[in-house]
């Protein structure tokens, strides 16, 4: 899903002089704190960590075929093409539609 | 999928999000908390748009934090979703939310989508459920999942070669697993 590297702390642009109200100078140079408690307050859940355990266990042979089909192509085409936007995969239980890399 | 997707994605405006649903979450899993994965995601790579830090700020009422009400967080969704970013989001065997909570999930995506054509949508479940997603996306293209006899063979060898007690095994035993158990599934 999201790579580790791709997560960007460290904001410097959270810079915040309150100096003129309650001589209270506030200089936040380093990760950007409320941004962590944002994404907390947005939602609890943490789809990237089932994301890890998915990948840990997959065979990457198995289901290629499905990304292969012209069904997930079109749906899948980054260039710019606007055919219908919603792909559902179905299938019954334990037949591997989580486990599709 | 998710990794397919990331691959093809690198070096452009393309974010990919992913939500998985649980038979055993249906509490934290409301329409509200899966919407709030979703938007986690998109902002959780770069900086953090004025509007919700707005949003944030304005939660706090002198005894904590209010979380996001439904309505809201759809409203936060379509401005976050903005050309010219491609946004796909991958949600992993819907079937297994609350039907409350995969009506409201369906209906908000709905929602986003007609305003947000940059939006697109994988959803994975088993087949019961296309009659609700047909509800609100009536022309979803469908593909059929099933393993073929080369999947089968492919785990099944991996199965067998991380078993935990190889000296029960013999080399006719596994050919006779090899043979049968795909022979087997394909009649299923």
């Amino acid at each position: 899903m999201l790579s580790g590297s791709q997560q960007v702390t460290g904001n410097i642009n959270s810079f915040n002089t309150l100096a003129s109200h309650n001589n209270i100078i506030n200089i936040t140079a380093g990760p950007d704190l409320e941004k962590d408690q944002i994404l907390q307050w947005l939602s609890q859940l943490e789809p990237q960590q089932r994301h890890e355990g998915v990948r840990a266990d997959r065979l990457d042979s198995v289901g290629n075929w499905v990304l292969e089909t012209n069904e997930f192509r079109q749906w899948c085409d980054m260039g710019g093409g606007w055919g219908e936007p919603v792909l559902f995969c179905y299938g019954n239980p334990g037949v591997g539609k989580t486990y599709l890399r | 999928m998710i990794d397919s997707l990331c691959y093809q994605a690198e070096g452009r405006d393309v974010a990919v999000v992913g939500l998985y649903c649980d038979f055993l979450a249906h509490q934290e899993q409301s329409t509200t908390g899966m919407l709030g994965a979703i938007l986690k995601q998109l902002v959780s790579r770069g900086g953090v748009p004025e509007h919700i830090r707005e949003a944030f700020r304005g939660a706090e009422n002198g005894f904590g934090r209010r979380g996001l009400r439904l309505p809201d967080m759809v409203e936060i969704l379509k401005k976050t979703i903005t050309l010219p970013q491609q946004v796909f989001v991958c949600i992993d065997a819907l079937d297994e939310s609350a039907p409350k909570n995969r009506w409201g999930l369906l209906k908000s995506l709905q929602e986003i989508i007609r305003v947000s054509p940059n939006m697109r949508i994988l959803l994975t479940g088993r087949p019961h459920i296309d009659n609700e997603i047909v509800e609100f996306f009536s022309k979803a293209v469908r593909i059929a999942v099933s393993p073929t006899q080369d999947d089968i063979k492919s785990y099944l060898e991996m199965r067998l070669n991380s078993d935990t007690t190889p000296k029960v095994m013999d080399d006719e035993l596994r050919r006779h697993i090899m043979r049968i158990i795909p022979e087997k599934i394909s009649e299923m």
